[in-house]
């Protein structure tokens, strides 16, 4: 198979999976037990608002038959028709919503990856050139047990941490450090672009970027580490040195780009962690993010926004696969090559 | 090569004469007969052994007929039936069992007393402190434990040296390489002592669940007075609420420390007066018990899907592929508060204070990623040309997944069920941490978290602290262990690199 039609069958392949996920999501929702019309109005005991109740039942559609309602509600969704609140902000669109409360979410993803992979990746690749040294254990080690902290007892101890930072940093004052700004809360962009805004915003994402990072920069240290031990164990790094070239063009040239090559499934999986775990950090910050939104809407009942909001995760993480399989197919030219790696 | 092919038994050479083990001297006969047969013929070991498991047995056997009589809901299994006559005798009979005294309860060795100026501890072990007194029962606990383990341990080894016909089999190799994989060592210990703590529950505990946590203001401790200068009786729930930790100095009952009711707290108290380590005792029990559930669904799926995917290939393994993909490509956490959200309110969400649906919720959303892990085994075990030869012998699809595949996957399923097992635990007590998980007053890891997150700056720092290490030293070792079982099984293992595995691991929680 070759490296294109490789690709062409995974995108092929991403269609049926974004229709049976939704579908999947359809069948949660309609199939449990809570009633999305007495979610909204309450309990139907006086005529008037069994009247509002019966009211709201036809607005839903769920006066429809189950296939009809079924059909309704995928091609919306296909549609990109997402629809709107109607318990946690009633009347307000799905997309405005989204909008609102992404960019927030975004901010704190793109930061937690990005410490992460300035983090991990070097130590972990530190630890694979030096094994089985003092440095080695601690980076490993360390790597192990961050790996397994719970992000939302992190969280808690973090928090508790850089807010009472005087208190256990022999008297460094971590939220008047160059310049003010609140530990927990929701980020505000308005100044971003000015330096003072964006330092601001920086320190109080920071926290939490480390907390939904940790998982995965426990694991880019473990697998860097394997990846550079296998690299440098290799053939062709062995030709290199007979060849006579520097130590450093081995490790530049030959070692730390394809012990890169694993790394890519397990950054682009941090998608995944991000998206899943930003609730729980987004909870204990206090930032009304995407995650906040999601549980909000399902505590609340608000059965349309939680499925139009999954609707719009599932397209997030199969793109995100997407993006995984070209980047493979760019970097690894053996990809496509191998049978079964579908 | 995986130690599952240690069944075909034709590995190594057949029983050797060389230690005596065959008496009549007549190998073949020896290989041939039932494990019954070759015990009967040497049965020395075998009974030293037998009467050891037997004493073990018996000085808990209370507490085992405890868990068989009350513990099993046997309300629910036999209520459908009509009732049986004899059944009351048989139940009283049970519950005579049940009521006999063990060793390693807080009847025998009990903890629980009040200290009159003067004359001393009353109501406890030989008069002891209760510190002591529930010192020496965790040591007890633990040393019955791992001497019950090492006596099962023990069992293996016999069974090596005097009954079994194989000089040698692939799974020795296995132990031997777990001999001196000091990383899996630390895993299988830290495992173990977590079981022995989610499994002896009610001895660890400083006080039972039912006085202390769930049912507090029924029953009743009896306290020295100083202001009254007399012995006083008053409800626990009174107790606890005297005994809150929430910050202030004044109030917190900090780790190793008593309240004023003489009550010993290892780990301190709940903001509520609770004691905490009786808490986090019974906590790893839903812990244990979700996970194990969960586990047991979603590797029986995953196994299924791996077996069937991998013998027929083609158009069933794709739409495996697109079933597990559509179910990953949902974000697997908020996943879990979609579903807890609304089977909360089923028949099935109350069984247990919500731990049954939680398990059923990990179980199905699990087994992807268990899938995943061991679907590259089981295709590689399908292109072996024993399956061909089964397949041309005209064996039962069935049977040949079952006798000659599935023993290759087995291995690979418990290494990376062993990885999740941490995911799952920390998944839980991430869900009871939003309030979704375990319901009060069912003790849950998470739970403590969120009860002691406020005063985590301050004097009742334990309440959220000690919990989370827990579960970091408990998500730890499962991956030790998960370590430990690749590398044994399979040293060269390159299928199911780290990426899978740490696919497998988590939750994002």
């Amino acid at each position: 198979m070759s490296r294109l039609g490789y690709l062409a069958r995974r995108l092929l392949l991403a269609i049926p999976v974004v229709l049976f996920g939704t579908s999947l999501t359809f069948l949660i929702i309609r199939m449990g037990p809570i009633d999305p019309a007495a979610a909204i109005v309450g309990s139907p005991d006086t005529p008037s608002a069994q009247a509002q109740y019966e009211r709201t039942r036809e607005q839903l559609g769920l006066t429809q038959p189950l296939w009809d309602q079924y059909v309704e509600f995928m091609t919306d969704l296909l549609l990109f028709d997402l629809g709107q609140s109607w318990v946690l902000s009633p009347g307000t669109n799905t997309y405005d919503l989204i909008l609102t409360y992404a960019p927030r979410t975004l901010w704190l993803g793109f930061w937690s990856i990005l410490i992460a992979v300035f983090v991990g990746i070097p130590l972990g690749f530190y630890a694979g050139l030096n094994p089985n040294t003092r440095a080695d254990y601690l980076v490993s080690f360390g790597g192990i047990v961050w790996r397994a902290m719970p992000n939302f007892w992190l969280a808690i101890i973090l928090l508790a941490l850089f807010a009472q930072s005087q208190q256990y940093f022999f008297g460094f004052d971590w939220s008047g450090f160059v310049v003010d700004s609140e530990v927990t809360g929701a980020y505000q962009f308005s100044d971003i672009t000015t330096s003072e805004g964006f330092v601001r915003e920086f320190k109080r994402v920071l926290p939490a970027a480390l907390v939904l990072g940790s998982a995965s920069m426990g694991n880019e240290m473990r697998i860097g580490r394997t990846a550079v031990l296998e690299t440098i164990n290799s053939n062709y790094v062995e030709t290199a040195k007979a060849k006579g070239l520097s130590t450093t063009k081995i490790v530049w040239k030959h070692v730390f780009r394809n012990a890169l090559i694993p790394l890519v499934p397990v950054i682009t999986s941090e998608a995944f962690l991000l998206i899943g775990g930003a609730v729980l950090v987004e909870v204990v910050f206090g930032i009304n993010g995407l995650g906040y939104l999601f549980f909000q809407a399902v505590i609340n009942g608000d059965l349309p926004l939680v499925a139009s909001l999954m609707y719009v995760f599932i397209l997030v993480l199969v793109g995100v696969n997407i993006i995984q399989d070209i980047l493979y197919t760019i970097i690894d030219p053996r990809v496509g090559l191998e049978e079964g790696s579908a | 090569m995986i130690g599952g092919d240690a069944d075909d038994g034709d590995g190594g050479s057949a029983g050797g004469n060389a230690d005596g083990r065959s008496t009549d001297g007549d190998t073949d006969s020896f290989e041939d007969r039932p494990l019954r047969e070759r015990i009967a013929a040497n049965p020395r070991p075998a009974a030293v052994w037998g009467a050891g498991f037997a004493l073990l047995v018996a000085v808990q056997f209370g507490a085992i007929a405890d868990v068989i009589v009350n513990a099993m809901p046997w309300g629910v299994a036999l209520g459908a039936l009509p009732s049986i006559p004899g059944t009351g005798i048989l139940a009283a009979v049970g519950q005579w069992f049940a009521d006999l005294p063990t060793l390693l309860s807080p009847e025998l060795i009990p903890n629980e007393g009040y200290y009159v100026p003067g004359e001393g501890w009353h109501g406890t072990f030989l008069g002891l402190s209760p510190a002591i007194a529930w010192g020496i029962r965790v040591v007890l606990v633990y040393a019955y434990a791992f001497a019950a383990l090492a006596w099962i341990w023990y069992a293996y080894v016999l069974f090596r040296r005097h009954y079994r016909y194989a000089d040698w089999t692939p799974r020795d190799d296995v132990v031997d390489r777990l001999r001196t994989h000091r990383w899996g060592q630390f895993g299988i210990v830290i495992v173990l002592a977590f079981l022995v703590m989610a499994i002896f529950a009610p001895a660890l505990a400083t006080a039972p669940v039912a006085q202390n946590i769930e049912d507090p203001y029924s029953h009743t401790i009896e306290y020295y007075d100083h202001d009254a200068g007399e012995v006083v009786e008053t409800t626990v729930g009174d107790a606890n609420r005297n005994s809150q930790s929430r910050g202030q100095d004044a109030r917190n009952v900090g780790p190793m420390s008593y309240d004023d009711y003489d009550r010993f707290h290892p780990l301190g108290t709940m903001p509520s007066g609770q004691d905490l380590f009786t808490f986090i005792v019974f906590g790893a029990r839903v812990s244990l018990l979700i996970g194990l559930l969960s586990l047991t669904i979603s590797g029986v799926a995953a196994a299924g899907f791996a077996l069937f995917g991998a013998y027929y290939k083609g158009k069933l393994d794709l739409s495996f592929v697109v079933m597990s993909d559509s179910v990953q490509a949902m974000p697997r956490l908020l996943l879990l508060v979609l579903l807890s959200v609304i089977l909360a309110d089923t028949w099935i969400g109350g069984l247990y204070s919500g731990a049954v649906v939680l398990a059923l919720i990990f179980g199905v959303t699990g087994w992807p990623a268990l899938w995943r892990a061991i679907r590259g085994p089981a295709l590689q075990v399908a292109e072996k040309e024993w399956i061909d030869a089964a397949r041309s012998y005209d064996q039962a699809p069935t049977t040949t997944m079952r006798r000659h595949m599935l023993p290759y996957i087995l291995g690979y399923l418990l290494i990376y069920a062993s990885m999740t097992l941490g995911g799952i635990i920390v998944g839980v007590a991430g869900l009871s941490f939003l309030g979704l998980g375990v319901d009060s007053p069912t003790p849950e890891w998470g739970r403590a978290i969120d009860a002691g997150q406020d005063y985590v700056t301050t004097a009742s720092w334990h309440i959220s602290l000690l919990p989370g290490l827990f579960i970091v030293l408990v998500v730890t070792a499962f991956n030790a262990l998960g370590d430990g079982i690749r590398d044994a099984i399979d040293p060269q293992s390159d299928v199911g690199g780290d990426s899978e595995e740490a696919a497998a691991g988590g939750t994002g929680a």
